[in-house]
């Protein structure tokens, strides 16, 4: 079963003084859920666009399977923090537009996105413009874009950061809902804490300046909900208290350091 | 806390308690002018409107006194039964309309030119460190100088058909249009251009699928500009060897001392870039209705 490995990877933009990460390893197999926690310019998003393809280490591997990545490609997808999509089109055709850079031929691709846009609990939203969507219901367009493209691994940055408290736990149960169906493989970024929590099967928490993982964390939150547990009863649990506890020392010890 | 106690939070009470808090707050304790609310007295358009009658009854008035003599200012009587008059029997061998349509055509026809040339500038502008080399120092050349200067090379270079007069205002409309392309290409957001790229786009596809639908708005604002400034350049497009447009009619008028037909003219000028202005406005209304809803 492939990995998305990420081996001491360094990521130095140009012009920058000191690099943006410094030596970091993640391990991701499909059927993981990672998460990366850590406070702003702890470099994050830096080490997803790693992943994806999109930022070139100055140090470091990053490969999938033991291929090195070079470049963003079909075996993984990104969803980002503010919706990338295109407000020109309608929720399915944004969703089609993936479909068609993967060369499905135009006859399917219609019904294949509503398809996708059902499993985001989008029925029925299809014709809709952009702009006239809610920012939970973008992302949710987000996501059925990104599933377009039937990746092994599924890069998060942040994909619920903009959105309320209620929606946002209604896309989690989503998200968790996706990735119990399918064998895929999730590296997500995250400022919240109990997020982090109820998604992940392990947390790494990154500290600034350069970003360095400082802990990583194994959780079984997330596996208990696939085993079939409500989200609710997993919260109240005083274990899921004590881990959120122990999650947030971990994350203001790196930030003393 | 429990959920009962939201029903309960103290600043509804208050509140409740303390009617009219807003609406005459303590002087001394807001140091700065109080916000206003949106809805004002008088509108900005009833002053408009009412300027604009002024100014007309100050002519009306100032031509029925006769302060200056009808060869230098017409009434506004007098331009209307010209304005009919040109429109029914025409002024030096063509009708208003046919003036109208000659400016509009060559304008329009300088329109579909800069967006041929002037697009694909503003996009090599926008992605690339060369196209911007090459083409940013031109365009900063091109942009100052006033049409006037360039047309006698025009009409040496291309005599003094048609073409030129296109040219002359397809010059003073390539600026506007390549420069807010490369803006609009430059504002698109990384996410975007990122999500296309994970998403397996080619450089091609990027450009065609996501640079330039992104750069639409801009692109528009930048038509809406470069229809202003060419529209703008007419009479210097139309001074030379001109039969129709209203630049020529109003130069003709000039040169017989025609005064009322000058001033009509001016008045059709301005009635056409407006009309222009509000067309364009509304065409992007429909093309771009998520320009500025993002």
């Amino acid at each position: 079963m492939p990995h998305l490995v990420l081996d001491k990877v360094t990521v130095h933009y140009d012009g920058q003084p000191a690099p943006a990460v410094e030596r970091v390893s993640i391990d991701v197999a499909k059927g993981d859920f990672v998460v990366l926690v850590g406070r702003s310019g702890c470099g994050k998003t830096s080490l997803l666009n790693v992943a994806a393809g999109l930022v070139e280490p100055a140090r470091g591997t990053a490969a999938i399977g033991g291929k090195p990545i070079t470049a963003p490609g079909s075996d993984r997808a990104v969803v980002f923090q503010n919706d990338a999509l295109f407000p020109w089109l309608t929720a399915r055709e944004n969703v089609a537009f993936a479909l068609r850079l993967r060369g499905i031929p135009p006859g399917e691709r219609a019904r294949r996105a509503d398809e996708l846009l059902a499993l985001v609990k989008l029925d029925g939203a299809g014709d809709k413009r952009i702009w006239e969507l809610s920012g939970g219901m973008r992302q949710r367009v987000g996501l059925a874009r990104a599933l377009a493209a039937e990746p092994e691994f599924l890069l998060l940055d942040e994909p619920l950061g903009a959105l309320d408290a209620l929606t946002r736990e209604r896309m989690q149960t989503t998200l968790l809902d996706l990735w119990t169906a399918s064998p895929i493989g999730v590296l997500m970024v995250t400022h919240g804490i109990e997020e982090a929590l109820v998604l992940a099967t392990s947390i790494v928490v990154l500290a600034p300046g350069p970003g360095r993982v400082v802990r990583t964390f194994e959780t079984g939150f997330s596996r208990r909900y696939a085993s079939g547990e409500a989200i609710r009863t997993i919260k109240a649990d005083p274990a899921f208290a004590a881990a959120r506890g122990e999650l947030t020392d971990a994350i203001f010890e790196g930030e003393a350091a | 806390m429990t959920v009962t106690s939201y029903t309960e939070r103290p600043v509804a009470k208050a509140g409740a308690k303390l009617p009219k808090v807003n609406d005459e707050p303590d002087a001394l304790s807001v140091p700065w002018s109080r916000p206003r609310p949106k809805r004002s007295r008088v509108s900005a358009r009833v002053v408009s409107a009412i300027t604009i009658l002024v100014v007309l009854a100050a002519w009306a008035l100032s031509a029925r006194l006769q302060l200056v003599s009808p060869v230098f200012l017409p009434s506004p009587a007098a331009v209307w039964t010209k304005f009919i008059t040109v429109a029914r029997d025409g002024f030096v061998d063509a009708t208003l309309a046919q003036h109208v349509a000659a400016s509009l055509g060559r304008v329009f026809a300088a329109l579909v030119a800069t967006i041929i040339v002037g697009v694909p500038v503003g996009l090599a502008i926008g992605i690339s460190t060369i196209g911007r080399g090459i083409f940013d120092p031109l365009l900063e050349f091109l942009r100052p100088i006033p049409p006037l200067a360039y047309l006698p090379l025009v009409v040496i270079w291309f005599g003094i058909g048609e073409p030129s007069k296109i040219l002359v205002i397809a010059i003073a409309m390539l600026a506007p249009v390549a420069l807010s392309t490369a803006a609009g290409v430059r504002g698109v957001s990384q996410e975007r251009i990122n999500a296309a790229r994970s998403l397996g786009a080619t450089r091609a596809q990027l450009v065609r699928h996501v640079i330039l639908p992104s750069a639409l708005p801009s692109i528009l604002t930048g038509l809406r500009i470069a229809l202003g400034a060419g529209w703008s350049t007419l009479v210097a497009a139309e001074l030379v060897a001109a039969a129709r447009g209203l630049g020529f009619m109003i130069q003709s008028a000039a040169q017989f001392l025609v005064t009322d037909v000058v001033v009509m003219g001016i008045l059709v000028i301005a009635a056409i870039a407006f009309a222009l202005e509000f067309i364009i406005r509304r065409i992007e209304r429909v093309l771009v209705p998520w320009a500025g809803r993002e």
